[in-house]
């Protein structure tokens, strides 16, 4: 079973998700930002992660460098409520970028898509 | 192939190497050597660096202009390969040979002809190769029109085949560690066309292969040369032969890796942030002659164009070349699928290889008219999302280029 980390500052959207990829089959482990971020990764061991990028005491963006920086091949994709982050050049360090809708079909695609990915260590 | 030597200081050993290719650079090797050593002064100056000059002997002066630039106390070097041996790929090699020779952790390789080189572009290609990046590849703030064999050939068709983003894998600029060094010189897939600008694709795709960390070097500015923008519609040089020789050659060596590669991932990013970031320069690109050039290449090859391609490809060229040019398009599926022929063609040698160049070099000049037709009322940003589509197609077509390549 692939494990899914969203890190989501907003309850009901964490509760959302967790409910909705579990019926799905994932595992689900949730954080609240991205502030030991690194040690939620080590402990959990997450297949996928799910970041937000405007979470009031971390900005996603940089909590994806900081994963890039020891976790290269981790899969994570940005979850923002906002198209325009799209832009920015931190972006393109994520595997996909999706933005957030009540209904997931979008989300569930890509993180299909991001475990179906097979790339030659 | 030996190296002729100028060592002035008598440097033995060093930390970190920043390696500069030249061939009649005089005009702007001091440009690019002080602004090197400004980045070791400002950033590795802890450690025993050192510039390296290597040129395939320039007739115009570069070895001196090379020795009478500043750099701050930094030491140099010249290396040259034999007189007639030319090639950026063989003044790499002689660079390799002297990271290992003076057991160096890192070097950094930039571009002889750089005007917008800093001393940042020196730290962000280092500084990842001591942080356990093997492989440094650059990102430039570019143009959407420049760069059309990056962007039409290069980075779509090196992401669908090895599965990694990495967005400039011919820049021609790059940071590279020890180990790396040593693996592109022991590597039994050099050849001529390696030698020459085949360089940058091979370096990119082997160290993607390797199975090493790579990253990308954000630059912040636009990579000026001293010579002057080009047009895409100017006719292909020899890096256009040269680049698409290796990509097609590199297939047959890693088979076994890109047929078992599925979609494609991100490469880190090092050095986002940096505040100055700069706009590119204006790029005119002359529409009508690409056309031109377009469909004199469709009414020349066409009989050629029915060994090469299938049937179904066949077809849309067909229509394609019926469009005029306001309304003319490329589809992206279509484009996939002509270089994918164009690669088993060249496995299958059903053409004499340059022939098949020759073929290709028009298709090319549709495609670059297809994405400015499509890509011209947008920003730069949107002309990046558009590549990015553009090089899902890639990956959506590959099952085509798996299914045809060993039938």
């Amino acid at each position: 079973m692939s494990k899914i980390l969203v890190v989501d500052d907003e309850k009901h959207i964490r509760l959302l998700y967790a409910e909705e990829l579990e019926e799905e089959g994932y595992d689900v482990a949730t954080a609240s930002d991205g502030i030991g971020i690194l040690e939620r990764i080590e402990e959990e061991e997450p297949d996928v992660v799910i970041l937000d990028i405007k979470m009031v005491s971390s900005n996603g963006l940089d909590v994806l460098q900081e994963i890039r920086n020891k976790y290269y091949n981790l899969p994570v994709i940005l979850c923002s409520a906002y198209g325009s982050y799209k832009v920015d050049i931190k972006s393109i360090a994520a595997d996909a970028y999706v933005v957030k809708s009540s209904d997931l079909t979008e989300l569930k695609k890509k993180i299909a898509q991001v475990l179906e990915t097979t790339v030659p260590a | 192939m030996t190296f002729q030597e100028e060592n002035p200081s008598g440097i033995s050993k060093a930390d970190i190497i920043v390696g500069i290719p030249s061939y009649n650079e005089a005009g702007g090797i001091a440009h690019t050597t002080e602004q090197a050593a400004l980045g070791l002064k400002e950033n590795f100056s802890q450690m025993a660096s050192v510039i390296i000059n290597c040129d395939n002997t320039s007739t115009d002066g570069t070895g001196q202009a090379f020795m009478n630039a500043e750099s701050h106390g930094i030491p140099k070097i010249s290396i040259a390969t034999p007189r007639g041996i030319r090639g950026k790929g063989n003044n790499l090699k002689n660079l390799f040979r002297k990271v290992l020779d003076m057991d160096a952790k890192a070097a950094i390789v930039v571009e002889a002809n750089l005007r917008s080189i800093s001393p940042v572009w020196i730290r962000n290609l280092g500084e990842p190769l001591f942080k356990d990046f093997a492989f440094v590849s650059p990102l430039y703030v570019r143009h959407k029109y420049d760069g059309t064999i990056t962007n039409n050939i290069a980075y779509p068709l090196s992401r669908c085949l090895y599965g990694r983003r990495v967005r400039q894998p011919i820049g021609g600029d790059c940071g590279l560690s020890s180990q790396m060094a040593g693996i592109f010189l022991k590597s039994p897939l050099w050849d001529e066309d390696v030698s020459q600008f085949g360089i940058d694709i091979w370096m990119s795709t082997l160290a993607v292969n390797e199975g090493l960390p790579v990253c990308q070097a954000f630059l912040g500015k636009p990579k000026i040369s001293t010579t002057k923008p080009k047009d895409p519609a100017l006719d292909m040089g020899p890096m256009f032969r040269h680049m698409v020789v290796t990509l097609f050659n590199l297939m047959n060596a890693f088979t076994n890796k890109w047929t078992t590669t599925k979609w494609s991932k991100p490469t880190a990013i090092f050095g986002v942030g940096i505040s100055d970031v700069e706009a590119p320069p204006a790029l005119k690109v002359s529409k009508d002659r690409l056309y031109m050039k377009f469909r004199e290449g469709f009414n020349t090859h066409w009989d050629v164009y029915r060994t090469l391609f299938s049937s179904e490809n066949l077809q849309k060229i067909r229509e394609i070349a019926s469009l005029d040019l306001d309304h003319f398009e490329m589809p992206v599926p279509v484009w996939a699928r002509i270089l994918f022929d164009c690669a088993i063609g060249y496995r299958r040698k059903i053409l004499d290889r340059s022939r098949l160049l020759e073929v290709l070099i028009p298709l090319h000049y549709g495609m670059t008219l297809s994405f400015v037709n499509k890509t011209e009322g947008m920003s730069h940003h949107q002309a990046e999302e558009f590549l990015e589509d553009l090089c899902l197609v890639f990956e959506q077509s590959k099952p085509y280029l798996i299914y045809r390549w060993d039938q």
